[in-house]
């Protein structure tokens, strides 16, 4: 007789004890019952095991994606131009072997028998073309470039004297328009023509074996075009820029110049396509330059963020006169001047501080040459020589100096990132390899730096950048557009320079749009604040997971006190009262410089 | 309030419920566990809620609109009598069979691949319904035989064909997730049936041996699946993308998430099927870790809740149709979320009340019906013949 192996003690009690029936129905109740506990215990561990893999991940990995490295295995060695590939490998250019076909008329005994039969096999030339070639005197003509294996083998078969074929390459690029910009593009003869293919034409003849490692990161740039896009599309505009950037290394991680090309074919189209807005077009910058004189008047020492500044009566010099936006009607705090943009507070800023330091400052941000970029398109800055009054005055809320996009993302990252300016590379600089770099500012200024900017956008004119958990900062900018010698009230270029996470910043995500126009979304707005903050708060919702960037409770107690910043200057955020003391201020008198200016300045 | 939460419900002991009135019924009626499916349900609307972006279209409201079916349905089958149940159970079986062979040679003749069918408002497949309607017959059959009849192989042949006719028309449409929970949770209700344990080993052994043969047999697709499990890497933009970007996206969360509507994975594209399977990752991003331990805590307590009541019964029957439906449901919760955390290949199987769906959700509706039912009338003995005194 089987017994079952867990009911066994059951079953022999209780044999004896009742009639049949009811034993064999109570031995199966009890056999499950006893099983029923086992096959829970089993199910509670499996669920104890999901749960205990559950908290694995989603508390102890970073949310990064794993580093992919699937270049294309191609042998480097049989073509004679180097690859291009992103941070990760990824091919952006490369050479594949093509052959091009030739003739020699004098071998050529019927041109018309063989012009037809290389008609019949290469559809696309035209049968007179090629009758007119080979029936000439010459004793070389070409018929066709670049042919594919495929219709090489049409012509072999043909079987037609006197035609031959050379041995050539062609350039690829596999990742297209994504990357037009950066990468560039050659001519038939395989010399670059544009991007980094000129710029580095030699380097890459030189050494075909080794390919070029960018520091752009495909993924990053596709987010980035993709927004990019998007916004042109939103506000009907006719071009954008945009670039990510590395603050601690000066890398340029993403770079995008819309309208863009396909490098494959960027013969015959708008020459507009092939202007790159992010490194070679210089553009007055507006209100993003007040970074830079934010930064110049915290580091002068002569100026702290609690000061206030009159931001009441109008500045008239010759026959300019200097207004504010939106104007508050008050004196405002140099934080204030930065929140709310303002065109008054930045000239009494810098009236305070001079014209030769500010000069020099803006030299020492590298906005008096090209940058470092390693492109052929690196614009010149368009700086005022001489250096007057009203140029000062103008350039500290950004009008009179034209720099480009790169040139203002390379200065704003040394302005946050502890004070150090790194020449900004479109090469991916090796782990652990020195990163050339130069104290601009001073660590302190560094850090209310980083403040102003995280107020920007806990509130300002950039709350639509904000996103949670990414302590991000920025600084809006709208310039209206000069054609000829006015400016234009309709055609402007709206900006915003965003950077995350602000408590220790990494990146900076600029996004620049060429005449962007109203919609009724923006209620008749297409400012910085409007067009492209909302852009860059995208764009950094989807890299920073990418960029392994984690995120934080903006309201914990050590952020709070790496970023906190108010309207009255304040950076303690403990003690913050519901109602900052300098709204309450007054209006001052007319025409003081100086509101109230509490101590003389300490010299440090 | 702290009895009517209680796994067993509310109520004193009534020996022999054979005829209870629908008032009694009601009242007996474990409304603990209704609630906890009223909130599982709720969590899903809210998460499908986030899913679209903040709004009640295309999948919250329509999930809404389904569940208010779906509790009267459960409420219906929670007051039909066990005994109804155990003599009809062949019968369900019988007719859910037929409905799943009709759809199958209706798809295999003119319809394409369409497996289920259309009754309007949501889309029947006769698989899904398959789950209680096997559970029950097994139940029935089990409860007919002795403890020493389990133990002749002979008597094991009807069980098993019971399992494997209705697993064939489901691996031919073809469905291999769900013929797998077909097939494990019919092995729970054998297994607590009281079958021998070496025969479990036995034919655990033979499946692992036929592993080689059914690799044969799979589409390729399944067998991307697979590969892609072992190695989500190989093809990241390819069959991968979807295992992967849902890690990075439980990784994303963190402790607390990143907050309600908040989740950059799975509110912006990266994330296909967020809706559906892998509507576990939206939870897991926005909520963190706690939010997605706090629901399969909520899980849990619906399975002890159905071990409970398992447990209470005082007919085999009953007992053994509590232990399939919450075994399927166990099932259902632990393959999806492994799924999501790619400890297993992703065979499409939705989180249970949660993932958007029509189909699933009744199959659920009907299984904690069932439970429902057999806790109503827990008390209920039934003679080993069968049915008589109704």
């Amino acid at each position: 007789m089987k017994f079952p192996p867990f009911g066994l003690p059951f079953r022999s009690q209780s044999a004896s004890t009742a009639p049949a029936p009811r034993t064999t129905l109570a031995a199966a109740m009890e056999q499950s019952r006893y099983r029923l506990m086992v096959t829970a215990a089993v199910v509670t561990t499996v669920f104890a095991t999901i749960g205990v893999k559950l908290v694995a991940a989603t508390l102890f990995s970073q949310g990064g994606e794993p580093r992919q490295h699937h270049a294309l295995e191609l042998d480097s060695t049989t073509t004679n131009r180097a690859d291009i590939v992103d941070r990760n490998g990824n091919l952006l250019a490369t050479s594949l072997v093509t052959q091009s076909l030739y003739a020699d008329p004098k071998l050529i005994s019927r041109p018309e028998e063989a012009a037809r039969k290389l008609v019949s096999a290469l559809p696309e030339l035209d049968y007179k073309e090629v009758y007119g070639k080979l029936s000439g005197d010459k004793r070389f003509v070409w018929l066709k470039r670049n042919l594919t294996p495929k219709q090489q083998y049409a012509v072999h078969r043909l079987g037609v004297p006197g035609i031959s074929f050379e041995r050539e390459e062609r350039r690829f690029y596999p990742a297209g328009n994504l990357t037009s910009h950066v990468v560039g593009f050659t001519g038939v003869d395989n010399n670059g023509l544009a991007g980094l293919e000129q710029g580095f034409s030699k380097r890459l003849n030189e050494d075909p074996a080794t390919p070029l490692q960018l520091s752009i990161d495909l993924r990053l740039q596709h987010v980035l075009r993709k927004e990019l896009t998007a916004t042109i599309q939103e506000f009907s505009a006719i071009g954008a820029a945009g670039i990510v950037y590395d603050v601690r290394t000066g890398e340029v991680m993403a770079m995008t110049s819309l309208p863009d090309f396909d490098p494959q074919d960027p013969t015959g189209l708008n020459p507009d396509t092939l202007f790159n807005r992010a490194t070679l077009g210089v553009y007055e910058m507006g209100s993003t330059f007040k970074i830079f004189n934010s930064a110049l008047a915290l580091d002068s020492g002569k100026i702290r963020v609690s000061d206030t500044f009159d931001a009441v009566h109008p500045i008239k010099i010759g026959r300019f006169t200097i207004n504010d936006y939106h104007s508050l009607h008050r004196a405002l705090t140099v934080a204030e001047v930065f929140q709310h943009s303002s065109n008054l507070g930045s000239v009494r800023m810098v009236q305070l501080i001079g014209i030769a330091a500010q000069r020099a400052f803006m030299a020492k941000m590298g906005f008096m040459r090209p940058t470092a970029l390693e492109l052929p398109e690196n614009g010149w800055p368009l700086a005022p020589n001489p250096w007057r009054e009203v140029n000062s005055m103008t350039i500290s809320f950004g009008h009179g100096i034209s720099v480009s996009p790169m040139h203002t993302v390379a200065a704003a990252a040394s302005v946050i990132n502890g004070g150090v300016f790194h020449p900004p590379t479109i090469l991916r600089r090796q782990p652990g390899a020195e990163i050339p770099g130069e104290q601009v500012v001073s660590r302190q200024t560094s850090d209310m730096m980083r403040r102003m900017f995280r107020f920007v956008v806990a509130d300002g004119t950039g709350k639509s950048a904000g996103v949670k958990g990414y302590v991000v900062g920025g600084k809006t900018g709208t310039a209206d557009k000069q054609k000829g010698r006015h400016y234009q009230k309709n055609s402007r270029m709206s900006s915003f320079l965003g950077a995350f996470p602000m408590h220790d910043p990494r990146y900076i995500v600029y996004v620049l749009v060429d005449e962007p126009k109203a919609t009724a979304k923006t209620y008749g707005y297409a400012t910085g604040g409007w067009v492209a903050a909302p852009a860059v708060g995208r764009i950094i919702k989807q890299i920073g997971p990418l960029l392994d960037v984690p995120t934080v409770d903006e309201n914990a107690p050590e952020i709070l006190n790496a970023t906190f910043l108010n309207a009255a200057g304040s950076t303690n955020w403990a003690q913050q009262a519901p109602n900052a003391p300098s709204s309450a201020a007054p209006p001052p008198p007319k025409g003081s410089t100086v509101a109230s200016f509490p101590t003389p300045a300490k010299p440090r | 309030m702290v009895a009517v939460l209680s796994p067993l419900g509310s109520g004193g002991l009534e020996p022999q419920r054979s005829q209870l009135t629908l008032g009694t019924k009601v009242r007996l009626i474990n409304w603990g566990l209704v609630l906890l499916v009223a909130i599982i349900t709720a969590v899903g609307v809210a998460l499908l809620f986030s899913a679209a972006g903040g709004h009640w279209k295309p999948w919250a409201q329509p999930q809404l609109v389904r569940a208010i079916p779906g509790f009267v349905l459960m409420l219906t089958i929670a007051l039909i009598d066990v005994r109804h149940l155990m003599k009809s159970a062949y019968i369900i079986f019988f007719l859910v069979l037929c409905l799943l062979i009709a759809v199958e040679l209706m798809g295999r003749i003119g319809m394409g691949a369409q497996r289920w069918i259309d009754l309007g408002f949501f889309q029947l497949q006769p698989s899904e319904l398959m789950k209680p309607a096997l559970t029950l017959a097994l139940a029935r059959y089990f409860h007919g035989i002795t403890l020493d009849q389990i133990g002749r192989p002979l008597l094991l042949i009807p069980p098993l064909l019971l399992v494997f006719t209705p697993v064939a028309f489901v691996l031919m449409q073809p469905n291999l997730g769900t013929s797998l929970l077909l097939i494990m949770g019919s092995g729970a209700m054998f297994f607590a049936a009281g079958v021998r344990i070496w025969k479990f080993l036995l034919v655990i052994g033979g499946g692992l041996g036929a592993i080689p043969v059914a690799w044969e047999f799979l589409h390729d697709y399944q067998k991307q699946r697979i590969y892609t499990f072992l190695d989500p890497e190989t093809d990241p933009l390819g069959a991968g993308y979807n295992i992967l970007q849902s890690k990075i996206a439980l990784g994303s969360g963190g402790l607390f998430g990143k907050g309600f509507m908040s989740g950059s994975q799975s509110q912006l594209m990266f994330l296909p099927e967020k809706h559906t399977d892998f509507i576990f990752v939206v939870l897991a991003e926005e909520f963190g870790m706690a939010g997605a331990v706090a629901l399969l805590a909520l899980y849990l307590i619906l399975l002890i809740y159905g071990w409970v009541i398992a447990l209470s019964c005082r007919s085999q029957f009953a007992r053994l149709v509590a232990v399939g439906m919450t075994t399927q449901f166990f099932l259902y919760v632990i393959v999806n979320v492994s799924m999501v955390m790619g400890l297993i290949p992703v065979v499409g199987i939705p989180l249970p009340l949660v993932s958007y769906g029509g189909s699933a959700m009744m199959t659920l509706m009907i299984g904690v019906g069932l439970l429902l039912s057999m806790s109503v009338h827990r008390e209920v003995r039934i003679p080993k013949s069968g049915v008589t005194d109704l």
